[in-house]
């Protein structure tokens, strides 16, 4: 038996146009307003962001609730397994800080030699009154967009592309600024590519996120020396962040130039934003 | 009274995909990842329901779904919705033109929505100006494929329990 034209035609206007059993908007007329959605999106006019604003803090503060449960879980889990690490830890802690112990007398020095060098070029001191603390509301990282939303926002005076760090650590920045609530993309996402310098071989490079695998370091020189455990630090050269700030150690990988980072992305509750990065003024 | 009771209890049953599609929208687990294993649930949970039972899922709250999934993972608005509605609209089409309920026939006519339901999210945000890993999306569609029949099978004796 052939099927007709017709009868195609039937079975898409009744799949798509028609409202169908108890519906109440057809497919097609949502779809269309989907991708409406997806061009306004791309619009960077105020009453397309105060609209994108209300609905992103509406849904992270709801996803708030929903995500209680599994953070509870989550967090008795963790609590007990520190329980059981408690020894071993206590060894590797102990054994940490005598190492820690003899370099302190180095760092006093190196310190007071950073502090003079710093004056001497006039670079911007950081202090308690230019890092703002957050929370991570939501650290559900999306396979691609590896990214979380802290509780601050455009009511704290935070930007895009300011420098988001954990301790001092870097690990990304602001993208997308709510009234209560900020994204941070991270330097492991797809997306990220930051301008860093290595220490102590001071090679400029890219660092490149990519997805769930480590970072990379690109577009580096041919006759590049740089070796297994050298510092990468944030070169300001993109003329945003500032520049030093620590991200990870170099970790070779055949051909490739992996960056293990500082911080382990997964285990962020609380971060620091530098509002006196270089785009702030 | 005893149909008061029954009736709360049939609308508790016919909400419940509903419910579980926010869960999971709001919860970020639209999608698991087990090492290498990637599933989107969301797509199987709308295919199911808009092919089997369209009477328990609207249309209008598979866009709101997708619109909490696009804020939740940070993608632009209308990305997830888009494609959500993608996959209901090739259920309620082979719905339309099919007759037999079989598991074969869902799991095959499963792939053309999958493959169009991922082709649209990476050309959305190939558009957005995002970059896509080609080979995840690959790999999201073959285990997404691969784990249907699982829940095929969960849904339907849930189907089976509600209709007792």
């Amino acid at each position: 038996m052939e099927t007709s034209r017709d009868d195609i035609g039937i079975a898409i206007r009744s799949a798509f146009l028609n409202k169908g059993i108890k519906q109440r908007f057809s497919l097609f007329f949502l779809i269309i307003i989907s991708i409406l959605l997806i061009f306004f999106d791309k619009i960077d006019k105020k009453p397309f962001s105060v609209f994108r604003s209300i609905i992103n803090d509406t849904i992270y503060h709801g996803a708030l609730i929903a995500n209680a449960p599994s953070k509870a879980i989550k967090n008795s889990n963790n609590y007990i397994q520190k329980h059981i690490n408690v020894y071993s830890d206590y060894v590797k802690l102990e054994k940490e800080n005598n190492e820690l112990k003899n370099k302190a007398l180095k760092v006093d020095f190196l310190e007071l030699e950073n502090t003079q060098l710093r004056k001497l070029i006039e670079e911007e001191q950081e202090s308690l009154s230019n890092i703002l603390r957050a929370r991570v509301m939501l650290d559900k990282q999306s396979p691609y967009l590896n990214s979380f939303v802290i509780n601050i926002g455009s009511n704290k005076k935070l930007k895009n592309g300011m420098a988001v760090l954990h301790g001092k650590n870097f690990i990304g920045r602001i993208v997308d600024v709510n009234f209560f609530s900020s994204r941070v993309l991270l330097v492991s996402d797809l997306n990220s590519k930051i301008p860093i310098i290595t220490e102590p071989s001071a090679n400029h490079a890219i660092l490149s996120g990519h997805g769930m695998k480590k970072a990379t370091l690109e577009y580096l020189s041919e006759n590049h020396d740089i070796h297994d455990g050298d510092k990468v630090y944030t070169s300001g050269k993109e003329g945003l962040f500032s520049p030093g700030l620590p991200i990870g150690l170099v970790k070779k990988k055949k051909d490739l130039i992996n960056v293990e980072l500082f911080s382990d992305l997964s285990q962020i509750t609380f971060v620091n934003i530098n509002i006196t990065g270089r785009n702030s003024k | 009274m005893v149909n008061t009771i029954r009736n709360i209890k049939y609308s508790i049953f016919t909400f419940l995909p509903t419910i579980v599609l926010f869960v999971i929208a709001l919860n970020g687990s639209a999608i698991i990842n087990i090492k290498f294993v990637s599933i989107n649930v969301h797509y199987i949970l709308v295919y199911y329901w808009a092919l089997r039972k369209p009477q328990y899922f609207g249309y209008g709250f598979i866009f709101l779904a997708g619109i909490t999934s696009d804020v939740v993972f940070g993608v632009p608005l209308g990305v997830n919705a888009l494609c959500l509605l993608v996959v209901a609209a090739i259920a309620t089409y082979i719905r339309v033109v099919t007759v037999r309920v079989t598991l074969l026939n869902d799991w095959l006519s499963f792939i053309p929505a999958l493959l169009l339901a991922n082709f649209t999210y990476f050309l959305s945000l190939y558009f957005s100006g995002y970059n896509v890993d080609y080979l995840y999306l690959f790999e999201n569609s073959v285990f997404t494929f691969i784990f249907y029949p699982i829940l095929w099978a969960v849904f339907t004796l849930y189907n089976r329990v509600t209709q007792t």
